[in-house]
């Protein structure tokens, strides 16, 4: 058969999640819980330490990445030139992670030096000195960073966006200045890490081939007992106090693009809406070829790129579109998302387009789970949220049965647009 | 000095299999039974490099009109979506690459997908002027709406005078895209979007023999088009220092120092890429060492080869700490890269580079997309072959060699300097 002319088209096969299941795990002898992720075709692992140590336990803001950061600029044994030097021979990877729940170390090594690697990941945890002298370098460096950031429009309109749903006070919507970097001291790095950095706060995933073989060297190095006396600390109750919907705009001089971002209250992931909300906000704004990609970018050329989020914090839901555009198109995107939107309040999806969005999802969770590190790293949220060990299964079994009736229902229900707060950063 | 236990992970390859069609398309296929999934990455040689010098970002472009379908499938993501998969492009001043991830029993509809674009594209005008808005937006974004966001920008036409290596991928200027219309687009299409001269790597839970057969089935009668013969200005050696100094809204200064080297596969490339690691690969490098913690000049202060094809450049890149003076910066970098050309690197820094790059070779291995791409580039250089051999090129290096190279390198004369200061308020 000739192909250019009148080939058939290929079937396809309709994508499945595949193999969604939680990993095992087990529990070392002082309780810490080690998840097992195995398969791989390659012989290097990586595994990763959590505390519930991120900004939301902050009694003094930035404290939490602060001390995250410190972790391997020295020990009680070992100088910041030695330790780094110890950890870069090894050739493992060691990179740190702090965000708004959590906080800790992820590691990516070769199994032969996982002794090694397991001893330094322990003594980086465990025994930080905190020196005076690196933490100046280090607030410096992060004090640098902050105004950079200050000069991008993406950025301030985050921050505002935040405060807005949130609250000043809410850690969640706090706002930086540099004065919060000026005013840390090791001694409040110290206070932090004493209270959360053991191992009744913690858990450990693994991921490779054959991931069980690291749990002898784990059980070495991370058999600390906790300390006696030590109460693991409990998430504060945070208060949020959500600001009148309305415009706020924030200038940044000179630059040749405006951040917009809309957003509103959404719901949390105990709301049995929540997915099927996954599922309608990437129809609006999840992928390439969405309502507002098509629209914005493809349609209009305002931008080169635009999306949808439906995210959650501990206890506040929030749905938020954002977009980078230039000065001249901000009032006319606006008005495109609005129109987006309310086309979605009133019309269903066809069966086209949500075969479309149901089998793109479909083949995301596939990859989310295609391989070991991929797998480590979907799990977390999970774990982070108590999200549930079926969450991923059950997301699945949403994709596969939500209808456009159901679709349209929740944009109904959902994307109240008169209750946004629409954030214009860039120039005035 | 290596004893039993590592060989194991020293002998790990990828193995594939190869295959070139009649029109001319090279094929590699790594099976990898790890994952339940496949990738087509096709990879075209022609990049920026291959542009007008008065039409430049053309490839860039160009890349993007590759997504707006054609006359058979007016929507090119919708059949990647219903599939299950995902795709994307990028663009450099050497290639152009797609690729398409999609569960294994799928791997047909991709090779549609792709045969269907290099058979031939819907340039409608409309089609061209909405992308070239598109790339605007991408530029300011990118380039223009980021603090520090020009530097390479900058960078480039300062150190390169006639090698088209003196643009970025995303143009000279952005007036050039606004130039381009169907016309062009057409040309660049029929002159470079050909079976001779792509590259077709496929990795994954796939059979190689049926690869190979479907490949035939889909792009075996696209007509070979003309091989497209590379012929580019070489570059002149620098023989005196250049320097640019420009004021931007930045809270603080940034030092850029760009050194000429070899091309992607002569020999400095593995013994700089080796010794620009020692450098500043991590964090008990001497660079984050030296001049971040001891002599607190800059906040960081990194090193890296471009690694391009043709010959490429060393880039020093660093931020210094506020009230630090540039000159004095630069001097420090200076004598560090001097004492590399002087006195050999030791026995340990070697020693740490080799473990890094081992075990940062195997990280790049745990994804079949990237082994796909790595497969396709290694095969433009001149040999699919060489993602396994490469390894011996870094492991070999000496302590002789770095030191030659370096003397060859840093020299004042062969150096295009940025200092990028911050506006005065």
């Amino acid at each position: 058969m000739k192909v250019t002319d009148g080939y058939r088209v290929p079937e396809i096969i309709t994508p499945s999640a595949g193999d969604t299941s939680f990993p095992a795990m087990v529990r070392l002898g002082n309780g810490v819980p080690v998840y097992f992720v195995g398969n791989g075709t390659v012989d290097i692992m990586r595994i990763e330490f959590v505390f519930r140590a991120g900004q939301v336990m902050e009694d003094v803001h930035l404290a939490a990445s602060s001390a995250n950061a410190m972790l391997t600029e020295g020990t009680m044994s070992h100088d910041a030139a030695t330790i780094n030097d110890l950890i870069d021979s090894t050739g493992a990877a060691l990179s740190h992670t702090a965000d708004k729940e959590t906080a800790g170390l992820v590691t990516v090594t070769l199994t032969r030096k996982l002794d090694e690697v397991m001893a330094l990941a322990a003594e980086v945890l465990f025994r930080p000195s905190f020196p005076d002298n690196e933490f100046r370098m280090l607030t410096d460096k992060r004090v640098q960073a902050f105004l950079t950031g200050r000069q991008r429009t993406s950025v301030i309109a985050r921050e505002a966006f935040y405060e807005s749903l949130c609250g000043a006070m809410n850690p969640y919507g706090r706002i930086t200045s540099e004065n919060d970097y000026r005013s840390l001291t090791t001694g409040d790095l110290r206070t932090f890490h004493e209270k959360h950095y053991r191992t009744g706060n913690m858990y450990i995933t693994v991921a490779g081939m054959e991931p069980e073989r690291a749990l002898p060297f784990i059980d070495k190095h991370f058999s600390e007992k906790v300390r006696e006396g030590w109460i693991r600390p409990e998430v504060p109750p945070l208060s949020y106090e959500t600001a009148k919907p309305g415009t706020i705009f924030r200038e940044i001089t000179n630059s040749v693009q405006s951040t917009v971002r809309i957003g509103w209250k959404g719901i949390t992931r105990n709301n049995p809406d929540y997915q099927g909300l996954q599922v309608a906000t990437m129809i609006l704004g999840g992928y390439f070829g969405s309502r507002l990609m098509r629209k914005i970018r493809e349609e209009k050329g305002y931008t080169y790129g635009i999306q949808a989020v439906a995210g959650a914090f501990r206890s506040l839901g929030y749905i938020t579109i954002m977009t980078d555009v230039a000065n001249e198109y901000r009032d006319a995107t606006l008005s495109e998302i609005r129109k987006e939107i309310d086309k979605l309040r009133k019309e269903e999806v066809s069966s086209e387009e949500m075969a479309l969005v149901r089998n793109h999802l479909m083949g995301e969770i596939a990859r989310m789970f295609d391989g070991p590190f991929s797998v480590a790293e979907a799990i977390r949220g999970v774990i982070d949220y108590e999200a549930g060990e079926d969450y991923y299964t059950r997301f699945a079994e949403t994709v596969k049965t939500i209808t456009p009736v159901k679709i349209k229902e929740l944009f109904s229900t959902y994307f109240n647009i008169d209750e946004a707060f629409e954030i214009i950063a860039g120039a005035r | 000095m290596f004893i039993l236990v590592s060989l194991p992970y020293f002998a790990f390859m990828i193995r594939f299999e190869r295959h070139t069609l009649a029109n001319g398309l090279r094929m590699t296929v790594h099976r990898d039974e790890g994952t339940p999934m496949a990738t087509t990455d096709i990879l075209y040689d022609a990049g920026a490099r291959d542009e007008d010098p008065g039409a430049t970002g053309f490839a860039h472009l160009f890349e993007h009109l590759m997504f707006e379908g054609t006359p058979r499938i007016p929507f090119f993501d919708v059949p990647v979506m219903m599939a299950g998969g995902e795709n994307n492009a990028f663009t450099n001043n050497d290639i152009t690459n797609y690729y398409i991830t999609l569960p294994a029993n799928n791997l047909e509809t991709a090779f549609w997908l792709e045969s269907d674009r290099m058979r031939g594209l819907d340039l409608h005008e409309e089609r061209v002027n909405n992308q070239k808005s598109v790339v605007t937006e991408e530029f300011r974004q990118r380039y223009l709406n980021q603090p520090y966001g020009d530097l390479l920008l900058l960078l480039r036409p300062l150190a390169y005078r006639i090698h088209p290596y003196r643009w970025s991928a995303i143009g000279m200027d952005i007036s050039h895209i606004e130039r381009a219309d169907s016309a062009s687009a057409r040309r660049f299409y029929d002159r470079f979007y050909t079976p001779s001269n792509a590259i077709l790597s496929v990795a994954g839970n796939v059979d190689p023999d049926k690869v190979f057969t479907l490949a035939e089935k889909w792009f075996g009668e696209i007509p070979a088009g003309v091989k497209h013969s590379r012929s580019l200005p070489v570059e002149p050696e620098q023989d005196e220092r250049r320097e640019l100094t420009v004021h931007r809204p930045v809270p603080s200064a940034h030092l850029t120092m760009a050194f000429h080297t070899g091309a992607r596969i002569s020999r400095d490339f593995y013994v700089l890429d080796l010794l620009t690691d020692i450098l500043a690969g991590c964090d008990s490098a001497r660079f984050p060492s030296i001049l971040v913690r001891k002599k607190e000049l800059f906040s960081d202060a990194d090193i890296y080869i471009s690694g391009e094809a043709d010959p490429g450049l060393v880039i020093f890149s660093g931020r210094l700490k506020d009230g630090v003076d540039i000159r004095k910066a630069e001097e420090a970098v200076t004598d560090e890269l001097r004492r590399v050309a002087d006195d050999r690197v030791s026995v340990a820094e070697l020693e740490k580079a080799r473990n890094r790059y081992e075990s940062h070779r195997l990280m790049s291995y745990m994804n079949a997309a990237n082994k796909a791409f790595n497969l396709a580039y290694h095969e433009v250089l001149g040999d699919a072959a060489g993602i396994n051999t490469e390894k011996e090129q870094y492991m070999s290096v000496t302590e002789e060699e770095i030191t030659a190279a370096s003397q060859l390198t840093f020299r004042p004369e062969n150096c295009s300097v940025i200092h990028y200061l911050p506006e005065k308020r």
